[in-house]
This record gives C-alpha cells, sequence and structure tokens, in this order.
C-alpha cells in the first residue's frame, strides 16, 4: 500500500529523478574546503531568524507606548518566550559573523574573478541588506539604544544638500523619532527587506549553480586533476557539518552567554530627552561610528564611507589583474591585510573610545 | 511600422504612463506630513535656573536647555547636537555641552570647539521679563 503511494506520487512529481540530477549528478571540485558551506550556514541563519521572528510578531507591538513592554513581556512573561527572542538577537549577530567570512573567504580565494563577478556584487548586496535587517531591528524593541541608533541614522542624509533633509523625514516620517518611525521601520523588517533579500539570495544561488563551484586556488593537486565529486554526499555532508556547528555554538551562546549582545541601553525604555552617555552601536556598525567621530565633517565623513561601500561592492571590476592565486599576488596581501587591520582597529578604537 | 513594432511601442508607453501615474502617490504617500510646531512660547522662572546651572525644557517638540551664564546671562539653546541630532548634556563643571553620541563639544554660547558637529547649536530667542524669562 505504502509503496503504491510513493510510486504514484513519484510518478507525477518525479522527486527522485529531480534528487538524482540536481544532488548526484551535479558535481563540485575536489578539494574544496569547509569555507565552500559558509553560504549555506547564512542561508541557515536567515531560515533560523524568520521562523523565530514569526514567533515574535504573535506577541510583539508595534507602537511606542507598548513595544518595549511586549518585548519585556515576550522575555518573562510569554511561556519560552526567551528563546525565539535570544535566538533571534543572537543568530542575527552570528549571521553578520558568518556573512563576514563567507565575503572573506571568496576574497582571499579570488573567487569574485570573471565570470562570478555578478555572484560576488549580489553576496555584498546581501550583506547590506543584512545589515539593514538589523538596524532595523534595532529599533523595534524601543529602547534607549534603539531610539537613539535609530536618531543617527536617519539623520545621516541630512549631510547631503537638498535632498538630505527630505530623505531624512521620510526615513523618520516626520521631523522625530517617533511611532510613525517605528511603524516605518516595522513594515521595512517584516515585510520590505525579506522579499528583496530572498530574491537577490534566489539571483545569488542560481549564479552558484549556473557557474558552478569556483576550484579552491592553494590546491594544486585539485587544479592539475580535471575528477570532480558528486554533489551528493560529498559536498552536503559537509554542509551538513558546518551547519551543526552553527547550532551547537548558537546554543552554546544562548546557554552561557544569552546578554552577551544586550548592553544595558538595550533594556532601558527609550527617552527621547535623554541620550545616554558612551552609547555604542553594535559591534558591526563601530568601524563607521569611530569614522564618524575622527572625521571632522560629516559630508566628507558619509561620502568616504559611501565610496568604501561602493568599491567593495564593485571590487571585481577594479581587480582587473588575471592571477587567480593571491599567494602570487603580494600586493593585494598587503590590501587586504590593511583593510583588515585597519578595520579592526576602528572597531576596537569605537568600543573603547 | 509593422504590428510588432506597434505592439511594443504600445507597451512601452502604456508602460511608461502607469509607472510615471504610480511613481507620485507612492512618493507623497512615504512623505511625512508637515507639522511643525515651533511657534510655542515658554515661561520659567529666573530662581529656577540659579547662576552656573542649567533647566532643561521641550520646546514645540524640540529639547532645549536654559542656562545662566556667568557675565552673560540667561541663554537658550536647541539640544539637539547638528552632527547627528543625538542630545547634548551641559557639564556645569566646564561649562560645556558633550555630544554623548560622537563626543562633539560645544562652548556655553553653542558654538563648536571640537568634534564632528558642522555647525553650533541653534540659539532660542529668550526674553526677561521681571521675574521670567520667555523662551520662544
Amino acid at each position: 500500500m505504502w509503496q503504491k503511494i510513493k510510486d504514484g506520487f513519484e510518478e507525477r512529481a518525479g522527486l527522485q529523478s529531480l534528487i538524482r540530477t540536481k544532488l548526484k549528478d551535479y558535481k563540485v571540485p575536489g578539494g574544496i574546503n569547509i569555507f565552500y558551506t559558509l553560504g549555506i550556514v547564512a542561508v541557515i541563519a536567515y531560515v533560523i531568524q524568520a521562523l523565530t521572528g514569526y514567533f515574535l510578531l504573535i506577541y510583539y507591538i508595534p507602537h511606542p507606548d507598548h513595544a518595549f513592554k511586549s518585548v519585556q513581556d515576550i522575555m518573562n512573561v510569554a511561556p519560552f518566550g526567551w528563546l525565539p527572542r535570544t535566538l533571534h538577537i543572537v543568530v542575527s549577530n552570528l549571521m553578520v559573523i558568518v556573512i563576514i567570512l563567507h565575503l572573506i573567504s571568496i576574497f582571499v580565494m579570488l573567487s569574485y574573478k570573471k565570470p562570478r563577478e555578478l555572484t560576488w556584487i549580489a553576496g555584498v548586496c546581501l550583506f547590506f541588506i543584512t545589515l539593514v535587517f538589523c538596524l532595523s531591528g534595532y529599533l523595534l524593541p524601543w529602547s534607549q539604544r534603539s531610539f537613539w541608533a535609530t536618531t543617527i541614522v536617519t539623520n545621516i542624509p541630512t549631510a547631503f544638500p537638498v535632498i538630505g533633509d527630505y530623505v531624512a523625514n521620510i526615513l523618520r516620517g516626520g521631523d522625530n523619532i517617533s511611532g510613525a518611525t517605528l511603524s516605518r521601520f516595522f513594515a521595512l523588517h517584516v515585510a520590505f527587506l525579506p522579499p528583496i533579500f530572498l530574491l537577490i539570495t534566489g539571483f545569488h544561488m542560481f549564479l552558484v549553480r549556473r557557474l558552478e563551484l569556483s576550484t579552491p586556488p592553494f590546491s594544486t593537486s585539485a587544479e592539475k586533476s580535471p575528477e570532480r565529486y558528486p554533489f551528493y554526499p560529498h559536498f552536503f555532508l559537509k554542509q551538513v557539518f558546518m551547519i551543526m556547528v552553527f547550532f551547537s555554538l548558537v546554543f552554546f551562546m544562548i546557554t552561557f552567554m544569552p546578554t552577551f549582545f544586550l548592553p544595558e541601553a538595550a533594556n532601558t525604555p527609550a527617552d527621547p530627552l535623554k541620550t545616554p552617555f558612551n552609547i555604542k552601536p553594535e559591534w558591526y556598525f563601530l568601524a563607521p561610528y569611530q569614522l564618524f567621530k575622527i572625521i571632522p565633517n560629516k559630508f566628507f565623513g558619509i561620502s568616504l564611507q559611501v565610496l568604501l561601500a561602493l568599491i567593495f561592492l564593485l571590487w571585481p571590476y577594479l581587480d582587473t589583474k588575471e592571477e587567480k592565486n593571491i599567494l602570487k599576488r603580494p600586493l593585494l596581501i598587503i590590501f587586504f591585510i590593511l583593510a583588515l587591520t585597519v578595520w579592526f582597529s576602528l572597531t576596537l578604537w569605537g568600543r573603547h573610545s | 511600422m509593422n504590428r510588432r513594432s506597434f505592439l511594443k511601442s504600445l507597451a512601452f508607453i502604456l508602460g511608461s504612463t502607469v509607472a510615471a501615474s504610480l511613481s507620485y502617490p507612492i512618493v507623497k504617500f512615504l512623505a511625512p506630513q508637515q507639522n511643525k510646531t515651533r511657534d510655542g512660547k515658554i515661561s520659567i522662572k529666573k530662581s529656577d535656573v540659579p547662576l552656573g546651572e542649567g533647566r532643561e525644557i521641550v520646546l514645540g517638540g524640540i529639547p532645549a536647555i536654559v542656562i545662566n551664564v556667568k557675565g552673560a546671562g540667561y541663554i537658550a539653546l536647541s539640544r539637539v547636537c547638528t552632527h547627528l541630532g543625538c542630545l547634548v548634556e551641559y557639564d556645569k563643571n566646564t561649562n560645556r555641552f558633550i555630544c554623548p553620541c560622537h563626543a562633539g563639544t560645544f562652548n556655553v554660547e553653542g558654538n563648536v570647539i571640537s568634534g564632528p558637529p558642522p555647525k553650533p547649536l541653534e540659539k532660542l530667542p529668550l526674553n526677561v521679563q521681571g521675574d521670567n524669562i520667555i523662551i520662544g
């Protein structure tokens, strides 16, 4: 009976042949390492964010008078409410780390080289959208950190003449941060960003499959040998292993370090008449934050950051050398180390300034 | 013009018309309603602001402060930092304003001393009438 149902389903849906063609017949290069699995780990992190977000929506109230209390109630009153909230916070931070590591590994392996320029651009766009996700999620608990981080961010466009104030007012829904801002950021976080993110993720994954995985540059045997391995089980199990490592890390953090990403200002209700002293953004915004501090001109400080973001986005078209092994590109190695050092230094400086 | 070119042109014209006619309502929908309310006035007692002290107020929705400066009298300033909108704090010991977000500092008249703020704090009109200070 069961076999009959299975056969009938198979005859109509053709799942077996789909699995065979998409997983077993799909070949990946030999010598691929665990860094190749970071993309799927980022996708899993996004799925966790979506699922935990759905649960948070059940109790969260996007209104200035109720938002903070509703989040406190999720943590303290709703049975196991702390679980989706803590997962949402921890995974959002780990997701940023995973995407940064993914981008670094792609950069070091020079996998953005032709014909994969668009794959890089889509990946960097996803990174930027992830940051907007984090930022728009910031505001929702209506805490001191939410309020003042949003004040700063929505004031950034005012650095640009003519349209700056208008854009800032559109972002805020008025001259100041208010309930209108909360509604806008809530809509952005739960309704506008997810389909944009999914669309670009789809395009990114389509390109990855279409152009196939790049050959690891450091594995000389793989470069020499044209041998390729089936995606399943060769690479699939590597991905599953890394996803399990990610889950282990998530559960370690929510068990032993649940407040690691929650400073005091994130647990204090928003006060529009008091900016907390020495307020800091999340760790991934510390470098831009410090740049804002040390560059004395607002327009120049913001323009410089926009320019750096554009260089990062369009890097495959700026790096025109054909050599695909970074070990044979000493200047690029120096540039890469310098860029990372500057980013780390600004982050640490921002943290302790 | 053959039939195919005509259909292409027609589709382009109709599509552009739809996009153009929708873009205006979308922009207007997203644009905030103008409700600037800076025409209010606030009156406080002189005795509420002793020499060397500051008194925080809210004028027309804008957080502000009135300070009693030795030698300069009463000064009313907006507390909104001209850099990225955080609220400055008055430090009576150093007689300066400091922004907690990006460490911009202003003197007691609101002029920039250091840090990234591009211009001075906004000065608010102030009148002293008898025992009262009228701001706004």
